[in-house]
């Protein structure tokens, strides 16, 4: 029996839900939220968030979530004093503008291709992101395609901290994309650094060298999170 | 301005404005000719005739000549006081006088005499950078070769001339009836093999490769523009005007030699890397088409089919006139991208477009025109060699149609393959990143006159691929004989007039076409319109008018709208490199390399000789160098011409015998000669 | 484990001795930058067993005559790692034929800066310079087709240079390091802990492996007695680990030959292992699960018998896969005597893992220097011979169900039980191993008492075989250098750090 059969008679795999409704386990890690007013022990958390992520401040508890990295340490099924943990996947956040849907429904009205460029990235960012292609996900559906070239692409997706020795393939790939575009930091070394940057090697995430319209938190951000951080940015046309 | 080159621009110009008038009224005056000139004691008169035939041939030689001369002048610079160019002018004006001589000669001693000018002056012309050991070289390749084949002439001309017992043409032909077999056999292989020679066909071409690279460039556009074109032109006089009864085993033989040469010379340019050696190759190539459709044309002559042989003859000769055009405007552009970046070289060239904008124009025209993309002129006579030996399936003889449908393959691989060819020649020379530093410092072309001469030529490339029904009626003005009338009638109806009940589509088409070209463009028919019989009633239909009007009115119009209504601006950006800061010239392909698959798959062919592969290592684990040599000898010399000098070598050793210095044994030769001479003058007489 | 002490010129001589007695260079750590002070480790391939010998001079070498003998042309798997610790730390190995423009790359630093030297001047004006590829290959038209840095769809960083002739490629030099985000220099100032997430993030795909290595190697330090269900629990998942990443492989290997179907099929059976790993730990790729001392949080027993269940089936799925993958000739056309690696090259570079597997070299250290709970397990790891692509994937294959049955037998004997112990600092120095997915890892890890990281010596399996990379993309079409990377399993992240 051939491929293509067996491929078609496999029948649709791909999730029936809208992206932000889906909640199969395991799908996201989840992510720690403010809290105010948060308790002494909550407070107390600051000391052992390995990023800076958690501040303690008037009485509550804020978290920087582009700063996480996963490490577990405040989450509800390792301590007592945690931090509420959203498990949704709507994490995308506008860091240079505000994500402009009406200006954007013009040029990104109809499909978008994003052209990934690794600076720096440990691979699992990378791994979520080959994740679009899995027929559970298939970002092709919604209309997102993955270009070799920034000649044609849409939205440039950086994953890692932006090491030195990438910074300028890094630059070369925004100069090489046409006008209208975006830039997607994709993870916590990309939007903040993560555990590796600022230093010697890593310049503080993409920030640092191409202008970034919307970081997406997370070590690595899940699949679910990544297209909808791709959604919102080029003006949400299917979710 | 140096006086030479002067001499050459102006009597080279001044030979050339006369070739174009007494070409042309050769070809349209119908009536031949005859001048008589002094009488030679022992020879008779030395007599010139002015044919439809030879005027064709003084025409395209004068379509050459003018160009060429005129580029000398722009050209001869890089020799100056290097060489001298009294020598180059005097030689130069000589070939074209003797080219002049050849096509108009009535008989079979004028004929040889011009040819013999015509073969030293040509090598001359090949040696004139003589202090480069490889020019003098292939000029005595040349020489040697060209003599042997003037040998296989003269002794082809004696066996046809033995009937009348005359030299005169006139007289030959009126008796060749009474050759025997034998000899006509022979006829056609010594005149294949002659004027093969100077054609460039295989087998015994090996001169060109190594000649054509080796002279100066505008000496070479007129060898490869003119004088090849000697050696079709003989082929056709001796086979099919002197002795008309040799059609069928000269049409056989010559589609095997043409459709061979065709595929070996394209598989050869396809994979050279110097850009002239590449160009000779690949006349070996078109002379090959053309072979192939006078080949085609003169068996269908022997079969009484007269509309396709005058298809097929005027194909060839079609191609034959495109093939100077491009290929004296290609050397010309090769000639001009040497001097400036100071290599042929392929895999040291690149980028030349920027630095020389009209030569890169000009070689384009060329390039375009030769891979025969529409509208240009290559276009037109390659589709209509293919549809001659098409029109094979109208021919009742089985092996007819086998050999038509062989050589059909091989040239329409051999087309395919001439586009890859000039699309690397242009690419490598003038687009991407100069690859050498020489290349990377060339600021500007040559003089104008250089470009004037360029432009003339690729002009004439342009109208005679725009306007093929104009071109069709000058060949057929030139087809000798029977066939006379034969190939504008076939191919260029007039105006609606459309029989055999034909489809309504068409004849609408052809309408239309006539009415809107009658209205704007005088002439027979825009549309080159080919009908099969009643049992074949296909119809072969091409316009390069048409497609050029339309090509120019689609690319106008985008242009025109993407100007006016598109808002968005142009945005320059560097290539993108997968992230690398710059691309390196050592990073971008080379010409070897973008040839290498069809030296991968054609290895067969090119059977290389000899791969070097030298590994030096340290410790086995760290590479220093992997170094490569590959040697590629050419199947021409390996066949044809390395056993001939080995052979020759043979003979000349035992010869050298002969020579011990002793008195009585050259007395005893003396003697032995006398009686051999005698003896057969007894028997023969 | 013994550590002898030897003078720079008895190096070479001791080490070919321990070449001779089957001992392998795991890898080279600077223990002291200034003298210098360099540690070659070696591991034994008969038994269990580790060496190391300290080398250093008898007193510190003045600057630009830091100098030791070098081991490469004695040993070749020392080649990648003398290079690196010459970029890094400025000490020039006499005798090395190739220095320079490794780990650092001309074009964006300076010579002889030495970063991972104690005190160097780090933060300095970087500029891009001219940089030119060294080419080897001399021949008429010879060029390098450059692949990378950003090239093809979602691929990890890394140039490669293919010196060819047309479409026939000659020689292949892959520049890596372009992702060197200096892992060993930025634990230098670190907690225990927080060095515990760099190690975790050199390899995202590999983070259990390398996070375990370097929490076996601060147990020993701080002498700890990990809880029996913590052992068993990271041997499972480091099992589970190995299984995803195979599955990850294969789909490479099945996605360069553009067969999307399997293709698909296998990254969503690699999606149902993350979101099972997600389910059960907490995080998809086991990030934050273990940590010195044990394991950050338990698993549910009922869960993972779930879990494990359902990973039997994802395994029977890329079984049948594999099987029918094994009947479609064309997959097999691309993949057969493809990227060769001979058994003795594999050997001399010192390959590890799968990749090592399949070209005969059998070395496991789950089952020679064994750790965690692998002698509770029966298990045999598996090998080929031709060493080309087909036999990596057949490797690879056999590999995912040795490591599912690895899970079973340790499943059906977990006990309840805590799976964490607190822990005070301490100073000391260990050593640490573990089989990753792709290899061999080996970490050499220096704490001071106040629980802070002052060595972290990290080689990891990547970085030992892609120095055997130019060796398998030695004369190969180039339309199959994307098949032979793929079967290669290398990543790049790993190898830069």
């Amino acid at each position: 029996m051939s491929w293509f059969v067996r491929g078609i008679l496999g029948g649709i795999h791909t999730m029936r839900r809208a992206v932000r409704a889906e909640s199969a386990p395991g799908t996201t890690p989840g992510l720690p939220t403010s809290v105010s007013p948060a308790t002494a022990e909550q407070r107390a958390l600051e000391a052992i968030c390995p990023t800076n992520a958690i501040v303690a401040e008037d009485g509550g508890v804020r978290v920087r979530e582009e700063r996480c990295v996963h490490c577990m340490r405040c989450s509800p099924a390792v301590t007592a004093a945690s931090l509420p943990w959203r498990d949704d996947v709507a994490w995308v956040r506008g860091a240079r503008r505000e994500i402009d849907e009406a200006a954007l429904r013009g040029a990104f009205r109809r499909s978008i291709h994003v052209r990934v460029v690794d600076a720096g990235d440990c691979g699992s960012c990378l791994s979520e992101l080959t994740h679009l292609n899995d027929p559970l996900y298939n970002m092709h559906r919604l209309g997102i395609f993955v270009t070799p070239t920034p000649r044609q692409a849409d939205v440039l997706v950086v994953v890692g901290p932006v090491t030195e020795q990438m910074r300028s393939a890094l630059l070369e790939a925004y100069d090489a994309m046409p006008e209208p575009k975006r830039v997607l930091a994709i993870g916590a070394c990309a939007s903040s650094g993560g555990v590796f940057g600022p230093s010697f090697t890593s310049a503080a995430g993409a920030g640092d060298v191409v202008p970034v319209d919307a970081v997406l938190p997370g070590c690595p951000p899940p699949p679910l999170a990544i297209l909808d951080a791709l959604l919102a940015l080029t003006g949400d046309r299917t979710r | 301005m140096n006086r030479g080159a002067l001499a050459t621009a102006f009597f080279g110009a001044l030979i050339g404005a006369c070739m174009l008038a007494l070409g042309a009224a050769a070809l349209l005056g119908r009536a031949p000719t005859i001048v008589h000139s002094w009488s030679l004691p022992a020879f008779g008169t030395p007599h010139f005739a002015a044919t439809p035939l030879s005027g064709f041939f003084v025409l395209i030689a004068g379509t050459i000549a003018v160009p060429s001369s005129i580029y000398s002048l722009a050209y001869l610079r890089r020799y100056r006081g290097e060489y001298s160019l009294d020598a180059f002018a005097a030689l130069y004006v000589l070939v074209l006088l003797s080219v002049i001589a050849i096509f108009f000669a009535a008989d079979a001693v004028s004929f040889t005499v011009a040819w013999e000018i015509m073969t030293l002056t040509s090598c001359g012309l090949i040696s004139f950078e003589w202090r480069d050991r490889r020019a003098a070289r292939a000029a005595l390749l040349t020489l040697a070769m060209s003599e042997f084949g003037t040998l296989a002439v003269v002794l082809a001309f004696l066996l046809a001339a033995r009937p009348s017992g005359s030299l005169d043409f006139t007289a030959i032909a009126a008796h060749a009836g009474a050759l025997s077999p034998v000899a006509r056999v022979f006829i056609v292989l010594l005149s294949l093999f002659g004027f093969g020679v100077k054609a460039g066909v295989l087998p015994f071409n090996a001169w060109l490769p190594r000649a054509y690279p080796a002279a100066p460039a505008n000496a070479t556009a007129i060898i490869a523009g003119v004088l090849v074109n000697c050696g079709l032109y003989g082929m056709l006089l001796l086979n099919l005007v002197l002795v008309p009864q040799n059609a069928m085993l000269f049409g056989a033989l010559a589609l095997a030699v043409g459709a061979l040469s065709a595929i070996v010379g394209i598989l050869y340019a396809t994979i050279d890397d110097d850009l002239k050696r590449m160009l000779a190759f690949s006349s070996v190539e078109n002379l090959g088409i053309a072979l192939t459709a006078i080949g085609a044309g003169a068996i269908f002559l022997a079969l009484h089919r007269f509309d396709l042989a005058a298809l097929g003859i005027g194909a060839g000769l079609w191609h034959m006139a495109n093939h100077s055009l491009y290929k004296a405007l290609l050397f010309l552009g090769a000639g001009a991208v040497d001097t400036v970046a100071g290599s042929t070289r392929m895999n040291l060239l690149g980028g030349l477009v920027r630095a020389a904008p009209v030569t890169a124009t000009c070689f384009l025209v060329a390039a375009v025109a030769i891979a025969g993309i529409p509208p240009l002129n290559g276009f037109a006579s390659e589709w209509l060699t293919l549809e001659t030996l098409l029109r094979s399936a109208e021919v009742g003889l089985v092996p007819v149609k086998i050999a038509f449908v062989l050589a059909g393959a091989l040239i329409a691989l051999t087309a395919a393959l001439a586009v890859t060819c000039f699309v690397k020649a242009y690419a490598m020379t003038f687009l991407g990143t100069p690859r050498s530093e020489s290349t990377r410092n060339v600021r500007r072309e040559l003089p104008a006159a250089a470009g004037i001469g360029m432009g003339l030529l690729a002009g004439a490339c342009v109208v005679a691929g725009i306007f093929p029904a104009y071109a069709i009626q000058l060949i057929d003005a030139a087809l000798p004989g029977t066939l006379h009338g034969q190939l504008a009638a076939a191919l260029l109806p007039p105006f609606l007039e459309f029989g055999h009940g034909s489809g309504g589509f068409m004849r609408d088409f052809h309408a239309l076409g006539a009415t809107i070209g009658a209205g704007i463009i005088p002439g027979r028919s825009l549309v080159v319109l080919h009908r099969g019989g009643a049992t074949n009633p296909v119809v072969f239909a091409m316009s390069s008018t048409y497609l050029a009007v339309f090509s120019a009115v689609i690319l106008g119009g985008v242009f025109v709208t993407v100007r006016l209504f598109a808002r968005r601006t142009v945005a320059r950006a560097r290539a993108w490199a997968g992230g690398l800061r710059s691309l390196l010239p050592e990073m971008t392909y080379t010409a070897t390399g973008f040839s290498n698959p069809v030296r991968v798959i054609f290895e067969a062919v090119f059977n290389p000789r000899t791969i070097e592969n030298t590994r030096e290592a340290v410790h086995d684990h760290f590479r220093v160098a992997i170094t490569r040599r590959r040697e590629r000898d050419y199947v021409g010399d390996r066949l044809a011409t390395e056993p001939l000098v080995a052979k020759v070598r043979d003979y000349a050793n035992d010869l050298a015998r002969m020579h011990h210095g002793r008195l009585e044994g050259y007395v005893t030769y003396a003697l032995v000669a006398l009686v051999v001479v005698m003896l057969a003058v007894v028997f023969l007489a | 484990m013994t550590i002898r002490t030897l003078a720079p010129d008895q190096l070479v001589a001791a080490c070919n001795e321990l070449r001779l007695a089957g001992w392998r260079l795991a890898t080279i750590a600077v223990t002291d930058s200034e003298l210098p002070e360099l540690r070659y480790v070696f591991w034994n391939t008969n038994g269990p067993g580790w060496q190391q010998l300290r080398v250093a001079p008898p007193s510190p070498m003045p600057e630009g005559v830091r100098r030791i003998p070098s081991l490469t042309p004695t040993i070749v798997a020392a080649d990648w790692l003398e290079r690196e610790i010459e970029d890094l730390f400025a000490i020039d190995f006499e005798g090395h034929p190739r220095l320079g423009d490794f780990v650092l790359h001309d074009s964006r630093w300076e010579e002889g800066v030495g970063p991972m030297r104690a005190g160097a001047r780090t933060q300095q004006a970087l500029v891009e310079r001219a940089w030119r590829p060294r080419r080897v290959l001399r021949d008429e038209g010879a060029f390098v087709m450059p692949v990378g840095p950003v090239y093809s769809g979602e691929a990890e960083s890394a140039l490669f240079l293919l010196e060819t002739v047309g479409e026939d490629v000659v020689r292949t030099v892959p520049r890596l390091f372009y992702k060197y985000r200096g892992i060993e220099k930025l634990a230098q100032q670190r907690s225990v802990d927080d060095a515990l997430l760099l190690v975790e993030r050199a390899n995202g795909t590999s983070a259990f492996a390398h996070a375990w290595t370097y929490c076996m190697a601060a147990e020993e330090i701080l002498q700890l007695a990990v809880p029996d269900r913590a052992l068993r629990l990271r041997t499972i998942f480091a099992e589970v680990e190995r299984i995803r990443r195979h599955i990850a492989v294969l789909r490479a290997i099945v996605d360069s030959t553009a067969l999307w179907v399997p293709a698909a099929r296998l990254l969503e059976l690699e999606e149902h292992l993350l979101r099972m790993c997600g389910d059960l730990t907490g995080h998809r790729y086991l990030f934050g699960f273990t940590v010195i001392g044990g394991l950050q949080r338990d698993v549910n027993d009922e869960a993972l018998t779930r879990g494990v269940a359902r990973m039997k089936a994802i395994v029977g799925s890329v079984r049948s896969i594999v099987v029918q993958l094994e009947r479609t000739s064309s997959f097999l056309d691309r993949i057969q005597r493809v990227g060769i690696l001979s058994p003795e090259r594999a050997h001399e570079f010192g390959v590890v893992g799968p990749f090592a597997r399949a070209s005969r070299v059998a070395y496991d250290l789950r089952r020679i220097q064994p750790y965690g709970a692998y002698q509770d397990a029966a298990f045999e790891p598996p090998t080929a011979s031709e060493g080309d692509g087909y036999a990596r994937l057949r490797v690879l294959a056999e590999e995912i169900a040795i490591s599912l049955s690895i899970v079973e037998q340790l499943e059906r004997d977990l006990r309840p039980g805590p799976v964490r112990v607190e822990w005070t600092p301490s100073a000391g120095e260990a050593l640490a191993w573990c089989e990753a997915p792709a290899g061999a890892t080996v970490q050499l890890l220096r704490l001071n008492d106040e629980g802070r990281c002052t060595l972290l010596r990290f080689t990891p399996p990547s970085f030992r075989n892609w120095q055997s990379f130019r060796w398998v993309t030695e004369d190969f079409a180039f339309q199959d250098f994307p098949i032979i990377l793929a079967t290669c399993g290398l990543s790049v992240a790993e190898n830069d750090r």
